[in-house]
Order: structure tokens, then sequence, then C-alpha cells
């Protein structure tokens, strides 16, 4: 077991992020998600495709251990994040979601100015210096693309920003704490195809410093920006008539759109079957 | 499961049907040039010719509906790789037709001039032959077979051989002075011809390869058996010797 109190970074120098191991997911008795079993790379975009209910979300959660906040959930498997193991009873949750960040389907800027909903994770880790938040938040808007906009706005509230604009700011506020990993579930799908295609290059432009998955519902979209997709489907057990995800391929991008490796991968990229 | 995109679907498999149905007809065009070609028929090698543009068309239109796939559905994975080979594959045929034609414009250029019986038989044995590799592909093709794909590649080498015989005839007939040097250079040009039409029809074989397994063909390393990629034209020295052994 590697110790975790050691700082990931140092832990490996590897360019494996994450490794998952016979991961599965259940909520109360159900089981959400069984037998994952993924490397995500480093400074690449992995995207996780998959019908609705196929546990691809659930999944993305493991990442920065957020399914810890619903009550029944529990993880089985590991979840290695540089060689640690991200659910050892040592491993502190806040400091895993600080250097793994999410951005959500819904922009939800907290309803306070632009400047704050940036400079909110650095004043909790313990930025006062005026100098230094301004450098932060800058800096912050600047890698997502949204400064040039903003700039003579700072103090007006998020939430008056427009919707790719608010998404754009989320980015901002997830970088702000300058994470190594930014998790994404379904980041456009409330925008407008410009707001999206924004969104985009900004994931391209920012992959050299991050580390993406994201988890989306367009498929164009995960062969437009990632570099590597994992396709989960839902399997029906017939006993209890439940559902199940599993992964079912994962590879790089270009191949599971040219030439996938299952059936069940090409049907649904193809859109045949539904 | 229900099927879905069934319009993009019978979109996809009209476009397959066209092009089966170009490749048949120059399936069917090569037995008629080299009926044109060997009975000296002017009539026939106009009519001929001028057919050749309403090949061209119909290519034209189906690239047009191929782009019209890929703009409007933007198709993946096998969908993709069939419409991708539906456009290479296009162009084998169109210039299968081009050739077609141009073994007919020989024939008007050679009229008067008596064939020798060894060319003859040749000729008809190279025009079964190109038919018979067309014919091929086309199975290929329709059933997304890779092995008889893979078939068609090995009946190409016999093509490639009979074209050497020809050209090594047209020298023995030279060098009896009884097919004049123009006769003789046009017809080089036929053997030639028939060989490309072969060749198209390999390509499309391969790319029924491509389609089924996502292989794509890598010209820079010639693979294919029997294939000399000088052309096969040896000019044989008079008197050649036997190797030392």
């Amino acid at each position: 077991m590697p110790d975790a109190t050691v700082p990931p970074e140092v832990a490996s120098r590897s360019t494996d992020v994450f490794t998952t191991r016979d991961v599965a997911v259940y909520y109360g008795q159900f089981r959400a998600v069984r037998d994952v079993n993924i490397t995500v790379h480093k400074n690449e975009i992995t995207a996780f495709i998959g019908p609705s209910g196929c546990g691809k979300s659930t999944m993305l959660r493991c990442f920065n251990r957020m399914n810890d906040l619903i009550p029944t959930a529990r993880v089985e498997g590991t979840v290695s994040y540089h060689g640690v193991n991200l659910y050892d009873p040592a491993v502190n949750a806040v400091e895993v979601r600080r250097r793994i960040g999410m951005v959500f389907q819904k922009a939800n800027p907290f309803p306070k100015s632009i400047y704050d909903n940036v400079a909110y994770g650095p004043r909790l880790s313990g930025i006062k210096k005026k100098s230094e938040l301004d450098a932060v938040v800058e800096k912050s808007l600047r890698g997502a693309a949204l400064w040039d906009e903003v700039k003579g706005r700072l103090k007006s509230g998020g939430l008056g920003l427009s919707g790719g604009q608010q998404q754009r700011l989320c980015i901002a506020r997830a970088i702000a704490v300058d994470p190594e990993v930014l998790l994404m579930d379904e980041p456009c799908s409330a925008l407008d195809p410009i707001a999206t295609a924004r969104i985009e290059d900004l994931m391209q432009e920012i992959k050299h410093e991050y580390t993406i998955i994201i988890v989306t519902h367009n498929m164009q979209q995960a062969g437009r920006v990632s570099d590597r997709t994992a396709f989960f489907t839902t399997e029906v057990n017939t006993e209890s008539d439940r559902r199940t995800g599993v992964l079912v391929e994962y590879d790089q991008t270009s191949k599971i759109f040219s030439n996938p490796a299952d059936e069940r991968t090409e049907a649904y990229i193809s859109g045949r079957f539904g | 499961m229900e099927e879905l995109r069934k319009g993009f679907h019978q979109d996809l498999a009209g476009a397959r049907e066209e092009l089966a149905r170009l490749a048949a007809l120059v399936a069917e065009l090569v037995p008629r040039a080299t009926a044109v070609l060997l009975d000296g028929d002017l009539e026939g090698a106009e009519y001929l010719i001028r057919g050749d543009s309403e090949v061209d068309e119909r290519c034209v239109e189906l690239e047009e509906h191929c782009l019209r796939i890929l703009a409007l559905q933007t198709p993946v994975a096998t969908e993709l790789r069939q419409v991708v080979a539906l456009l290479k594959m296009i162009a084998e045929v169109e210039r299968s037709a081009d050739l077609a034609a141009s073994i007919c414009k020989v024939a008007r250029r050679i009229y008067g001039h008596p064939l020798d019986p060894k060319l003859r038989g040749l000729i008809g044995r190279m025009g079964e032959q190109a038919q018979q590799l067309w014919v091929a592909a086309i199975d290929a093709f329709v059933e997304n077979d890779e092995s008889k794909a893979a078939a068609v590649v090995d009946m190409d080498a016999y093509l490639d051989a009979l074209q050497k015989q020809f050209i090594q005839a047209i020298f023995e007939t030279q060098s009896h002075s009884s097919v004049d040097l123009q006769v003789a250079m046009q017809l080089a040009y036929v053997a030639r011809f028939y060989e490309r039409i072969g060749d198209h029809a390999v390509n499309i074989a391969e790319r029924v390869r491509f389609v089924v397994t996502g292989w794509v063909p890598d010209h820079r390393k010639p693979e294919r058996p029997g294939v000399d990629v000088t052309g096969g034209f040896e000019i044989p020295t008079p008197g050649d010797l036997p190797e030392d052994s």
C-alpha cells in the first residue's frame, strides 16, 4: 500500500493519473456500475459515453469521492490516484476534491460577484492578500477564456452572465484552486453550439495543464475533444430486472469512432439501436 | 431493440446499390470493348465512347450523394468506412470505364490492320480475365466478403502474366515484321489498359477489406502477389543467354 501522505506528484511520475481495479458502485442494494477497469492518462481528455443509466456519471464521481456525499453510496474495488488509493481512510476527501475539480451539467455560480466566485476556493485555502487574490482571479479567468469578456465588471453578479459564460466561470472557479484533474459532467448539454464550441476549444487549450475526464451524451463532442473514449452500457439482470452499468470498450477515440472492437459500441455510436 | 435511423440506412444502402450497378456496368463494358477491338466494329466503338460520359455523370452524382451522407448524417465506424470506401471506389469505376473507352479508341486507330491470331487469342483472354476480376470484386463488395476480396488479388496475378505474354507476343510478331510499329504500340497500350482495369478491380476488393476490417491498403509496400511494380515491360534482348548456373 503506497503511503497516503506522500504528495501524489512525488509518489509517481508515471503518466497514469487514475487506475481503477474492478470498481463497482452501489446505492444501497442497487449496483449502479460494475467491473470498471480503466487507466486515465495525464494531460489527456478522456470521454465517458453511453446511454442513460449506464453508470458513467456515477463512475466520474468516484474520481473525486463525490459519491461520499450520498449516504447510501458505496464503492468497491480500488480507485488509485497516482498509485494512492483514493478511498484509503488516511486520505482527506477535501484535499482530493481540491486536486480533482469538478464542473457540472448546469452552471452553478454562487450568488456572488464574478470575482468572489473565483476567489472563493483560494480564500478557503488561506490566501488573504488582495494582490495575490487578484492575480489568481485574473489567471483563472484567463485560463477559462473569460477574462476579456468580464474584466470590466468583476464586481457584478456571476448569475448575470450568459449560460456559456456561467459555465466558463465555473471552470475558472474550478481551476482557481490549481487542481490537477478536471471532471466535467455534461458541461455543454445546456449550452448553444457557439458556447459549446468555446468550452471545447478551452478544453483543448487547458489540457496541457490538466487531465480532463468528460461525461457527454454528445458523441460528436466526444469525437471532437477527447483522446480516449470509454463506452459504458447497461445490462439488465433478468432475475431482478434491474440495470447495471458496465464498461464495454475503452480505447483511443479515433479507434472507437472508426473501427470499434465491440458490436455494442458500434451499435451505440452509429445510433443504430435504442 | 428497435432499429433507429432507418432513413439514413436506406440512403446508404441506395448509394451502395448504385456503386454496384456502376461496377456491373464496367463488367459489361469490358467484353463489349474487347469485341469492338477484335471485330474492328467502328460503330460499336463510337457507341461505347459516347456512353462513357453517362458513366462519368453517374459517378459524379454518386460522389455528391456520398458527400451529402457525410455532411448530414456524420456516419461513424462501419458506416463511415462504407462511405469513405464508396468515394474511393467511384474513382476506380470511373477510371475503368474510361479505359474501356480507350480500348475502343484503339480499335479506331488500328482499323484495317489485321491482327495476328496469337495476339487475338491473348486479347480475348485478357478481356475475359479483366471481366472476371470485376465480377469477383462486385461479389465481394455486395456481400462484404473479405475472403472473396482476397481472391480478387490472386486472380489479378494471372492478368498480369497474360499482359507480359502479350507484350512478348508483340515483340515476336514485330520480329517477323507482321505488325507495323504504330499498331504494335497501340496494342501495347491495350494490354496496359486491361492490366489497369484489373488493378482497379483489385483496389475495389482492397476497399472491401477496409470496410470489413478497417485495414488501410498501403501501396508503399506492394504486398500483392505477382505484381511487378515496373509495369512488366521487360524488353527481351535478342540472343538472351540462359543464366550461368
